[in-house]
């Protein structure tokens, strides 16, 4: 029976204590915020959605690599040497189109290891984090500076110097074997 | 599967003996199967298997229960795995040794910092690299620290959330978000870090993080005393927590427990102290052991004052690293980051490490390649959940409920 009581008396007494800290609390500002109208300012380095300044990329394909869920898709063209694409801005010499780079915002990881490999820091994620989107496509972020027409047309002229260049070999081949086989 | 949806109706023919019928035959017989899968020597009275989960609130995540209960009194637990299974270890043997470790954030998702600290020094170990920079070191104490004390915040306060306690919950939840925001200063992700990388960290200290850092603790131990005030020591929260789920020491260790739910039964084991790995053994704390101060060892009571002395002792780890990376914070810390990482052909390393949840252990098997021939995780979560069912018998549904609180378990750990 005494424990009973003593039971009930430590109960109430303890209930009391953490009221007492809850009534504290009441008059403390609050530590919410209402988000859609106040947002929260997020640090510089925050790992948000990726942006590539396209001017500055020299298409070396590093990115690509290291994703490790493989969200990034880029094509690159080799620039004739009349081609002037200069430099990024880091002083790399750019030397290829790049007809394509998507990044799939859906695929991402954050992870961002594409961002510290990037040899001229055109790749970088920014600190915005509201990627809601009303339609699948809208998660594929195109960053190329060419038109699709103007890709394809790299694309093309690239495989069809490929296809030059690759008859040409063959002849050479042809040629060399030709010239083996007459001594014989 | 869909059998225990119907309650059985017996009748009892005398010649027979205890001859059970159904008036729906099939689950009948499912029901009689689950019994005997389920190793029921007799029942009696009015069993049942009722499947708790996978989308019950109170099993923190996608677990499933499938318990045979009578009335209230559970008799029997299972629990049924691989609901957030993402094949870890498969994806881990595709990816190079660096790229491991975006995916190890993921096991543990509550404490992704000792999660990576794991695979690393794992990794570490395989490629032979023991001199790290000082600065490094300090930084993996202070960062899983205070991730430990933000998992500990989460484990804590959603056990109050479990039998009803609404504000030391929001409480938790408003200083590990301070917690995160440290974090995500230092790393530039909240919860999936990516920040201790083989070798090194991703990112060098920002400017005024260590300074914010003290300033958090001095903010924080206040903190913990008034939620002590609200939930550890309400008299009533005890007498409902002190005698339930008791898990003696003896079973504990052989199923393999570590972490708190082991040293809530009074076995003083702690890689930290035991097996020192990082810089813990340069740094003076204590290991909180369960007491049984007002009840049986080992009860759910003792796990939850395990936990709460634990982030006191977090507190006190960080304080002292605070201290000690002053005269290293000019060092560079990628320095020790190797330029390949290709172990030796065969080679195979293991080693373990304590997280908040227990002992985290990683085998990496090398065949000479850039990407692990084999990555094996060792989860803890994985064997303080398979207690569950030794606990929990004999007791009511509501403290089921309060075992899997106290086990503290993340569904990602587990089925990695």
């Amino acid at each position: 029976m005494g424990n009973y009581f003593s039971d009930i008396y430590r109960a109430i007494t303890t209930i009391a204590v953490g009221m007492g800290q809850t009534w504290k609390a009441m008059f403390r500002p609050a530590t919410t915020l209402q988000y859609p109208t106040v947002r929260w300012q997020l640090p510089t380095n925050a790992r948000g959605i990726l942006f590539n300044n396209v001017d500055d990329c020299i298409g070396c394909n590093k990115c690509v690599r290291i994703c490790p869920v493989q969200c990034i898709y880029m094509d690159t063209t080799k620039a004739h040497a009349d081609e002037d694409l200069g430099k990024a801005s880091t002083g790399n010499p750019i030397r290829q189109h790049v007809v394509r780079f998507d990044i799939d915002m859906f695929k991402c990881c954050y992870c961002d290891f594409c961002t510290t490999v990037c040899p001229t820091e055109c790749l970088y994620m920014t600190d915005e984090y509201e990627n809601g989107v009303f339609s699948r496509d809208n998660g594929l972020y195109h960053f190329s500076k060419y038109s699709p027409q103007e890709a394809l047309a790299l694309l093309k002229r690239d495989a069809e110097e490929a296809q030059v260049k690759a008859k040409a070999k063959e002849a050479a081949l042809a040629a060399k074997n030709k010239g083996s086989k007459v001594p014989a | 599967m869909f059998g225990n949806l119907f309650k059985k109706k017996r009748f009892v023919f005398e010649d027979e003996g205890m001859m059970v019928l159904n008036m729906d035959q099939a689950a009948g017989r499912y029901h009689e199967e689950a019994m005997k899968k389920l190793e029921i020597e007799s029942y009696q009275g009015d069993e049942m298997v009722v499947n708790m989960g996978p989308q019950h609130p109170s099993t923190h995540g996608v677990l499933r229960l499938e318990l045979v209960i009578d009335g209230e009194i559970v008799k029997k637990t299972t629990p049924h795995l691989g609901y957030l299974h993402r094949n870890f270890e498969k994806h881990a043997e595709n990816t190079t040794y660096n790229e491991v470790i975006p995916y190890c954030d993921r096991l543990d998702y509550l404490a992704s910092m000792n999660q990576d600290l794991g695979y690393a020094l794992a990794v570490e170990k395989l490629m032979g690299l023991s001199e790290l920079p000082e600065k490094v070191e300090y930084m993996r104490v202070l960062t899983c620290e205070l991730n430990r004390i933000a998992s500990h915040l989460v484990a804590v306060g959603t056990f109050g959330l479990d039998i009803g306690a609404f504000t030391p919950f929001l409480w938790a939840f408003r200083d590990r978000e301070k917690i995160l925001d440290l974090l995500e200063w230092l790393s530039g992700a909240r919860m999936l870090y990516n920040y201790i990388w083989v070798g090194g960290l991703a990112r060098d200290i920002p400017d005024g993080w260590l300074a914010k850092t003290r300033e958090f603790v001095d903010y924080f131990e206040p903190k913990m005393v008034e939620f002590n005030k609200v939930l550890t020591t309400n008299h009533i929260f005890i007498e409902r927590t002190a005698d339930i789920g008791v898990l003696p020491p003896e079973m504990a260790v052989s199923y393999g427990c570590t972490g708190p739910v082991l040293r809530g039964s009074g076995v003083k084991w702690d890689l930290r102290k035991n097996e020192p790995f990082s810089y813990y053994d340069k740094l003076d704390f204590d290991i909180p052991v369960g007491k049984g101060e007002f009840g049986p060892l080992g009860s759910v009571l003792d796990r939850y004052l395990v936990r709460i002395a634990e982030i006191n002792e977090s507190v006190k780890i960080i304080r002292q690293a605070l201290d000690a990376i002053e005269p290293f914070v000019e060092q560079d810390v990628q320095a020790a980051i190797p330029k390949k990482i290709r172990p030796a052909a065969g080679s195979e390393a293991y080693v373990r490490s304590e997280t908040p949840r227990g002992e985290l252990g990683f085998l990496v098997r090398s065949d000479g390649s850039d990407v692990p021939f084999r990555v094996k995780g060792r989860s803890p979560c994985f064997h303080n959940i398979s207690v569950v069912d030794d606990i929990s018998r004999g007791g009511m549904i509501a403290d089921l409920v309060l075992i899997i609180g106290s086990l503290d378990i993340v569904l990602g750990c587990v089925d990695r």
